[in-house]
């Protein structure tokens, strides 16, 4: 317990709270001053709230020290290059430098947050069960479903940052990443972010959904500036932490390993974190705009000053259609990397998939407005829109036939990472070809915020997403604890997960295209979709079932899991040339690269080698 | 830059800004003798060309630093990149800025003071020649030279921010542009406020530049903080080199 409150993470949530309270004190003080309102509907008025949360960020980036190598810079004074963690498991709620304890910190932040906004999932599921308002009031309702899609994202995007934290330095054989401060730094920002996210519950909700549209967003109660706040806060996590992998890619790659021979993985990692780098920027401007125009009245979005409703869907889809490539990229690089190693066959198409993940990257930022079909943008510009969407289809295509073709004839082995590459590989397809329908400008103004959308996007986000995390996490879990997971639960995880999803995403589609609005607490019972809804709530505890099944294997495997020091998959990629746990500094001797990454299967054929001794030389002399 | 001598890099500056300055002129005549928002754009884009290249020196970017990943060089070559790519970053965010601008105004402006406009603009040029002046300096081990650069470019810095915000911005309240009133005041606040907030804080990250330099903490051979407090300067300056006609020159007073 000592040790929890003295960690970084306990003092940094602490000076939060008291800079939130400070900071909101101070504007109270002034406003008190000047003769204005002093206190509102939730004790402080709004300006106080929003002023206390960005005193608290600052705050919690003093007080659990995370930039004070960078002030000491400032001072002239010299780091130290490395520290070193304390060897418990305190190193995780700690500042280290070291990219597996952060891509670790990730992942388990990632998680706790997938699980708190999929138990919003399951309060509302429950409130459509059957028709009528059963146990939530409107403004909740709305509140849990907002917060569950923005917790959800919020939450993927930290495990994306994971997995690429965590995997990338090992895969191009570097001992961390370019910028270890920084990439601390990063990771730390998105917790007061998440904190200020949540603190919307208790600041009445908001009930915009997570796209926070004006000019409902912009009236709405105080937990709407909480929630523009927190994802602002938040999104810095994600645009440093992409400029630290483009860096890391770039720069710290072994000896030998050119740009086509570096893991699959890595290139979805660079297609991912250039969308991170730009466009978060303009979905983090598109909210300070709202915010700006509650706080002083600037009229960006208010018709009345002259002010554009529509600009701010242009600005906020630049980012968040791009940022489902964000979820999907890395996953589709998971499966890519994954398949080879349980086919035993070479990954086919290689230099196709690394140029295909770079293309869906860079056709994302041409789409953007086809989320605004129904939204009276000018007209002139759906075709064009509608095109570019189409578009996105092709390199998404070529992945998949290279898939195939590599499962073609392999040596197929069935453990849990594979079932859930597999499951993946299905799933991921049946959002892609949902996906058209509503590119169409034609059958997307008959399908547009309807539940056909739902079920369209939580097939692409669960494929291109959920399954390959699980798939990483029950790949790379020996790697990081050396020991495995347990496989009977990991299965019946898989086998108990993926129907109920299919049910409920088909289930979705097919209520949608009968006319089942989405974002409604209550539905017409004439219209004959209890049933559907029933049996959707009950898939939907049935998923929830299946990961805490997940948890439960998680953490019992961290202890008693079997041991597993070598390469259990038989892999060729440098990590598992190692063993695990992976050592601290990754690779003790550096690996050159000496041939291609995926030839599994042809003999004689080797990826990596430990340089020659010979070669050596002390990098410190 | 290094392998230029002394006295040529001082005479290169001047050119530069000589250049800078004379298509300064140039856009603002343009934008008063007629509407030609093309020809505007053409002189911004140049301008900042050779901004970008003469004072940011961008093609650092592209040098060869050698294999050894611990060398310092590397590491040098490294930050570099970061540098710009965050660079790359904060441009997304004026860019939307600018989008944004021109969706809610098109091709109207708000009324404001054109000379204070074109006095803050050349203020802020100006100090983009003596920051060039100030890491030359240092490129060359003149810490002297460099304190006096860095000084002088602090000192217009301020002078900036003090005239945007402290005289710019009362004034264009009084004229009826205010944040508060139309989107137009609104928009014109966020920009020059977004911008002023880079300002300050790069005015900061040369105060502390200054300070470690006077305290000789940097030489010829290792002043990685100089140069980035330079680009970053010189950052701030390129965006002000489309912020300026897209506020004060483009289009008619609506």
């Amino acid at each position: 317990m000592r040790k929890f409150l003295a960690s970084a993470l306990a003092r940094g949530l602490l000076w939060q709270v008291a800079g939130w309270l400070v900071g909101a004190a101070f504007v109270t003080g002034i406003r008190l001053l000047l003769g204005l309102r002093p206190l509102g509907l939730f004790f402080f008025t709004e300006p106080a709230w929003v002023f206390g949360g960005f005193v608290g960020v600052l705050a919690f980036v003093a007080g659990s020290r995370i930039a004070d190598d960078w002030f000491r810079w400032a001072r002239g004074q010299q780091t130290p290059q490395h520290r070193d963690d304390p060897p418990g498991w305190d190193k995780y709620i700690g500042v280290s430098l070291d990219h597996k304890v952060i891509g670790i910190q990730y992942t388990v932040t990632s998680l706790l947050l997938l699980v708190v906004g999929g138990s919003f999932a399951l309060v509302f599921r429950t409130e459509l069960s059957a028709t009528g308002l059963q146990f939530l009031s409107l403004q909740w309702y709305n509140t849990f479903m907002s917060l569950h899609g923005i917790g959800m994202i919020i939450g993927i995007l930290l495990g994306v940052a994971g997995v690429i934290n965590y995997l990338v330095p090992m895969l191009i054989g570097a001992q961390d990443m370019a910028f270890p401060r920084l990439n601390a730094f990063s990771f730390w920002i998105a917790v007061p972010g998440v904190v200020l996210l949540l603190s919307s519950l208790a600041l009445g909700g908001f009930d915009t959904g997570w796209t926070g549209y004006p000019p409902l967003s912009a009236r709405g109660p105080v937990g709407t500036q909480m929630f523009f706040l927190g994802v602002f806060t938040a999104g810095w996590s994600s645009i440093l932490g992409g400029l630290n992998l483009i860096a890391t890619t770039l720069r710290m790659r072994a000896r030998g390993m050119t740009a086509f021979r570096m893991p699959i993985l890595v290139w979805a990692a660079i297609a991912t974190s250039l969308i991170t780098l730009t466009a978060t920027q303009l979905i983090g401007l598109s909210f300070q705009l709202v915010m700006f125009q509650r706080l002083f009245g600037m009229g960006f979005f208010d018709p009345g000053k002259g002010g554009n409703p529509v600009l701010f869907q242009h600005l906020f889809w630049f980012y968040s259609h791009p940022a489902v490539y964000v979820f999907v990229l890395p996953g589709l690089g998971v499966i890519s990397e994954l398949l080879p190693v349980f086919v035993r066959k070479p990954l086919y198409g290689y230099r196709w998939i690394a140029m295909s993940s770079l293309g869906i990257a860079l056709v994302g930022f041409l789409v953007w407005a086809h989320h605004m079909f129904a939204s009276g943008m000018n007209s002139y510009l759906q075709v064009p829109f509608m095109y570019s969407t189409l578009l996105v289809a092709v390199p998404t295509g070529v992945k998949f036939f290279s898939w195939v073709a590599t499962v073609w004839r392999g040596k197929i082995e069935m453990p849990t990472p594979m079932l859930f590459v597999l499951g993946g590989i299905v799933v991921f397809l049946l959002g892609g070809l949902s996906g058209p329908p509503n590119a169409t400008v034609a059958t997307d103004l008959h399908l547009t915020d309807t539940y056909f959308i739902v079920g369209h996007f939580h097939d692409t986000i669960f494929g291109g997403y959920v399954f390959p995390f699980f798939a990483a996490i029950y790949y790379w879990f020996p790697k990081a604890t050396g020991r495995r997971m347990n496989e009977k639960l990991g299965k019946l995880h898989f086998w108990l997960m993926t129907p109920s999803f299919l049910a409920l995403t088909l289930m979705m589609m097919r209520v949608g295209l009968l006319g089942m609005r989405r974002r409604i607490a209550d539905y017409d019972p004439t219209l004959g979709f209890d049933g559907y809804h029933l049996m959707m709530t009950i898939a939907g505890y049935l998923i929830a079932l299946s990961v805490a099944i997940f948890l439960l294997n998680l953490f019992k495997s961290i202890k008693h899991g079997e041991e597993a020091p070598g390469n259990i998959w038989n892999s060729r990629s440098p990590e598992w040339q190692v063993p695990s746990p992976m050592p601290v500094h990754n690779f003790d001797r550096p690996i050159e690269v000496i041939g291609e990454p995926y030839d599994y299967g042809l003999a004689g054929s080797q990826y990596t080698r430990f340089v020659q001794a010979a070669h050596e030389e002390d990098p410190h002399p | 830059m290094n392998h230029l001598e002394k006295s040529d890099a001082l005479q290169q500056g001047i050119i530069v800004f000589v250049f800078l300055a004379v298509l300064t002129a140039l856009e603002f005549f343009i934008a008063v003798a007629i509407e030609a928002i093309a020809l505007l754009a053409a002189v911004a884009v140049i301008k900042v060309g050779l901004v970008l290249y003469y004072y940011m020196h961008i093609y650092k970017l592209d040098q060869d630093s050698g294999e050894d990943q611990h060398s310092l060089a590397y590491k040098t070559s490294t930050s570099r990149l970061g540098l710009w790519l965050f660079l790359l970053s904060d441009a997304f965010v004026f860019g939307g800025l600018a989008v944004a601008r021109f969706n809610l105004l098109g091709f109207t402006r708000p009324h404001l003071n054109q000379t204070l406009g074109l006095a803050v603009t050349s203020v802020l040029l100006l100090s983009s020649f003596f920051m060039n002046r100030a890491e030359a300096s240092m490129a060359h081990g003149d810490r002297r030279g460099f304190a006096l650069g860095i000084l002088i470019t602090l000192i217009l810095g301020v002078a900036f921010v003090a005239g945007v915000l402290g005289v710019e911005w009362p004034m264009a309240i009084a004229e009826g542009v205010s944040p508060s009133a139309s989107a137009a005041g609104a928009i014109f606040f966020m920009m020059t406020g977004m911008h002023a907030l880079h300002v300050v804080t790069g005015l900061i990250f040369l105060g502390i530049v200054w300070r470690n330099g006077v305290r000789g903490l940097y030489s010829a051979e290792r002043h990685w903080a100089v140069e980035a407090a330079a680009v970053y300067w010189h950052f701030v300056d390129v965006v002000w080199i489309f912020f300026y006609p897209a506020l004060y020159l483009v289009g008619s007073i609506s």
